[in-house]
């Protein structure tokens, strides 16, 4: 192989490492920092009818449960939830009140 | 040529040139994306399970810029995102969101959305957790320096969402002020269930609050603090996903869903009395991403003692 052509293999081989070496960097392999949260949801956000009773904010402070509710709770004082059937999740007791969002200001 | 009379082979310049650009860039491309710190200065406190951030992915980064620029007036600082553009959101100098721009494939029909992180001191082990619970792992564990570590996961239901253990700390507990993150709602086809899920990632404490709609509405709540809301799906809804929905505070949600239209969103739910007697809203903005709005009077919130 005379020197031509080997210099010109080198060149070749030097930029395809330098090629990968970027395409590294910018596509994520462990290591480099390319970013990955962006993700698409399933088309259509049709939000129905919010009823009166579709609330979805947080109560002021210590809004109380529903008292008149006691077909709801169970032996421990906890929430039945709906239908009478025992929820999936771990109510918090019955007596205590739902609290609200920080109320705190930030200091300047 | 050496002494033998043989040619000794000599790397050509331009070879290690290109060689030297090609590495130089690289680091120099990697080195450029780093995240900062959602506290500054870094706060000790841990919250798992507060809604600590959100990165919106949008089709097109300029137009989210000028919607979320005049609604909130939130300024923006770029950042370059490997493959993709990406802006930091300032409200007074401090960072509140991320938006990032990524093209939709064409043909694809998706929907640009928000995307909620939630506070894990310890992503891989709450990672782990959710994976045994029914989870998915959408982006597996990635160290941001400054930023902190986080995944994304899709919950058994398929709602998106991330979790970021912050290497500046959780962001500590304040009222929101107009222009931030006040409030998230999950909305799923079983709220209860999705409440079992969460509660068993971040120890969240589940209360049923009273409802005259016959769905299943609750507040989850650490160190007696209310973080979200779990809901059931409302009725009508043609299209039915299980998702995450934020809340910015506004001081006026009808004047608020006025300026989106003026700036090119739309409103999918019009301003209504929620039950901390401040109306809500849900709009879109140009690109499809919905987000909600909420009132908060200050004058009304109690510091409950801790």
């Amino acid at each position: 192989m005379n020197i031509k052509a080997s210099r010109l293999l080198a060149s070749g081989l030097g930029a395809m490492l330098s090629m990968l070496l970027y395409a590294c960097a910018v596509t994520g392999v462990e290591g480099s920092v390319g970013y990955d949260a962006g993700y698409y949801e399933p088309y259509g956000y049709d939000y129905g009818d919010w009823g009166l009773g579709y609330r979805v904010g947080p109560s002021r402070c210590c809004e109380r449960r529903d008292e008149h509710r006691d077909d709801r709770r169970d032996d421990h004082g906890g929430d039945r939830g709906r239908g009478g059937h025992a929820p999936a999740y771990r109510p918090a007791p019955a007596g205590r009140p739902a609290p609200s969002i920080p109320g705190r200001s930030r200091r300047h | 040529m050496d002494r033998n009379g043989r040619t000794r082979y000599a790397p050509p310049r331009v070879c290690i040139a290109v060689l030297l650009f090609g590495i130089c860039t690289a680091f120099a491309r990697s080195a450029d994306f780093e995240l900062p710190p959602l506290n500054s200065p870094p706060s000790t406190e841990t919250h798992p399970g507060k809604m600590l951030w959100a990165d919106l992915v949008t089709p097109d980064l300029a137009a989210a810029e000028r919607f979320y620029g005049g609604l909130f007036g939130w300024t923006f600082q770029s950042v370059r995102g490997g493959r993709y553009d990406y802006a930091l959101a300032l409200l007074d100098g401090r960072p509140v969101a991320g938006l990032l721009q990524k093209p939709i494939a064409s043909g694809e029909n998706r929907q640009p959305a928000w995307l909620t992180f939630l506070a894990a001191s310890d992503v891989d082990s709450v990672k782990r957790l959710a994976v045994a619970h029914g989870a998915k792992v959408l982006a597996d564990t990635k160290l941001y320096p400054m930023r902190g570590r986080q995944c994304v996961l899709s919950d058994p239901e398929g709602a998106v969402f991330a979790l970021l253990a912050s290497s500046s700390g959780d962001s500590p507990d304040y009222l929101a002020v107009t222009g931030e993150w006040i409030w998230s709602s999950l909305h799923a086809k079983d709220a209860g269930a999705e409440a079992a899920f969460y509660q068993n990632l971040f120890g969240y404490d589940v209360f049923d609050l009273p409802s005259d709609d016959g769905l299943e509405h609750l507040i989850l709540s650490t160190d007696n603090y209310a973080r979200a809301s779990a809901n059931d799906l409302a009725r009508g809804s043609a299209r039915r996903h299980s998702h995450w929905l934020n809340f910015v505070r506004v001081e006026n949600a009808a004047a608020s869903t006025a300026k989106v239209l003026a700036l090119g969103g739309r409103v999918l739910v019009e301003p209504r009395m929620d039950r901390h007697g401040g109306m809500v809203a849900v709009v879109a903005d140009p690109a499809g991403a919905p987000i909600g709005l909420m009132e908060w009077s200050d004058s009304d919130t109690k510091e409950e003692p801790k």
